[in-house]
């Protein structure tokens, strides 16, 4: 079972597809959940999720806004799909009846 | 003020792996991170890359159980083969010193042990901390330092506790390098210091907890035997299949 912060990285690498790598994921959790994310929380993830096979990564291309800097790119693998989606599931389900769920997952099956 | 913090952060990020360092520098300049709060993004990186590191066992193993030990029991053995050399080749004597019977024979069996422990441990602290190096190093200096204050080597030079250092720098550079060691090597390595340990031993002319400097030298035959089984990239570490640079950086290279 994947953690809270696991969840989003994937959840932020899968959205950004071709361009997802750190600054990118890490503007993208931020955007959402209006907390800042560390480097060291992202890039240690990122390792940890990678050992367990749940994303692939690599040195990108470098670009002028960075410096001439690499990225490192992201990718979510089709392990890290269906781990992300038994945890989103398993949340889903947790929550039905909850006060603040709302109507979101009352409609789920 | 960002021109002041800037370099300090490119100093930091030294240490980072190269190419983790390259990404989060080039991340901070993307984000436009103010120059501070690179520095903390930095340093918060470092203390839980270090952090994660003490997880396994070789960084406790290095610096605890052979840098720290072997640093204190190295310099008693620099000091005895520096006194010995006094007196037999300069004739000078003092009643403080130590290993007042031993001869010719014994001193080289010495000098030639003091080389054989300082390198093979440098050896093991190299290949089994390479990125808990600097706690290692601190360790052996905590252990000098200790060393120096308790104990007063009366005439003798002030370098004389410190004869091991050049030959364990050396393995420890190896050891960092990952040098390849042949099993043929480590065993004639380890059953020659053993067999000179007997000798010395039986001469009365070792304390009894310089055998525990045997232990290096028997552990790099272990790992050159583990090594030759898992192939000539396999890790120096024998009790266990995690290789010892941990960071998934260093094991790939896309």
């Amino acid at each position: 079972m994947l953690g809270e912060f696991e969840y989003l990285l994937i959840t932020a690498a899968a959205t950004l597809a071709d361009n997802a790598y750190g600054a990118a994921i890490r503007e993208e959790i931020e955007a959402t959940t209006h907390r800042r994310c560390s480097m060291g929380a992202l890039y240690t993830t990122i390792d940890r999720l990678e050992t367990k096979g749940l994303l692939k990564t690599w040195m990108g291309d470098s670009t002028p806004q960075r410096g001439g800097r690499a990225k490192r790119m992201v990718r979510v693998t089709s392990k890290g799909v269906q781990a992300a989606k038994e945890f989103y599931d398993a949340v889903m389900r947790v929550s039905r009846g909850a006060s603040w769920a709302g109507e979101q997952t009352g409609n789920l099956s | 003020m960002t021109r002041i913090v800037w370099p300090l952060v490119e100093l930091a990020s030294k240490l980072l792996e190269p190419d983790e360092r390259e990404a989060v520098l080039g991340d901070l300049l993307e984000a436009k991170e103010s120059a501070g709060q690179a520095l903390l993004d930095i340093f918060g990186l470092v203390l839980r890359r270090q952090a994660l590191l003490w997880k396994n066992p070789q960084p406790w193993f290095a610096g605890f159980s052979v840098a720290l030990p072997s640093t204190y029991l190295l310099m008693h053995v620099s000091v005895s083969v520096t006194a010995t050399y006094e007196r037999l080749f300069h004739h000078r004597f003092c009643a403080s010193w130590p290993t007042g019977h031993e001869g010719f024979v014994l001193l080289f069996c010495h000098f030639f042990l003091l080389m054989a422990w300082s390198w093979a441990g440098g050896y093991v602290v190299g290949s089994a901390s390479r990125r808990t190096l600097w706690v290692s190093m601190a360790l052996s200096a905590l252990a000098c330092a200790f060393c120096l204050v308790t104990f007063h080597f009366e005439a003798l030079s002030r370098f004389s506790p410190f004869l091991f250092v050049l030959p364990a720098i050396l393995g420890v550079r190896h050891g960092f390098r990952n040098a390849h060691l042949s099993l043929a090597g480590a065993s004639l390595l380890a059953v020659t210091v053993t067999v000179l340990m007997i000798f010395a031993w039986t001469h009365q002319a070792l304390w009894v907890l310089n055998w525990a400097l045997v232990l290096p030298a028997w552990y790099l035959v272990a790992a050159a035997r583990r090594s030759r089984q898992e192939g000539p990239t396999g890790p120096w570490w024998p009790f266990d299949r995690a290789p010892l640079s941990s960071a998934v950086f260093a094991r790939k290279n896309h």
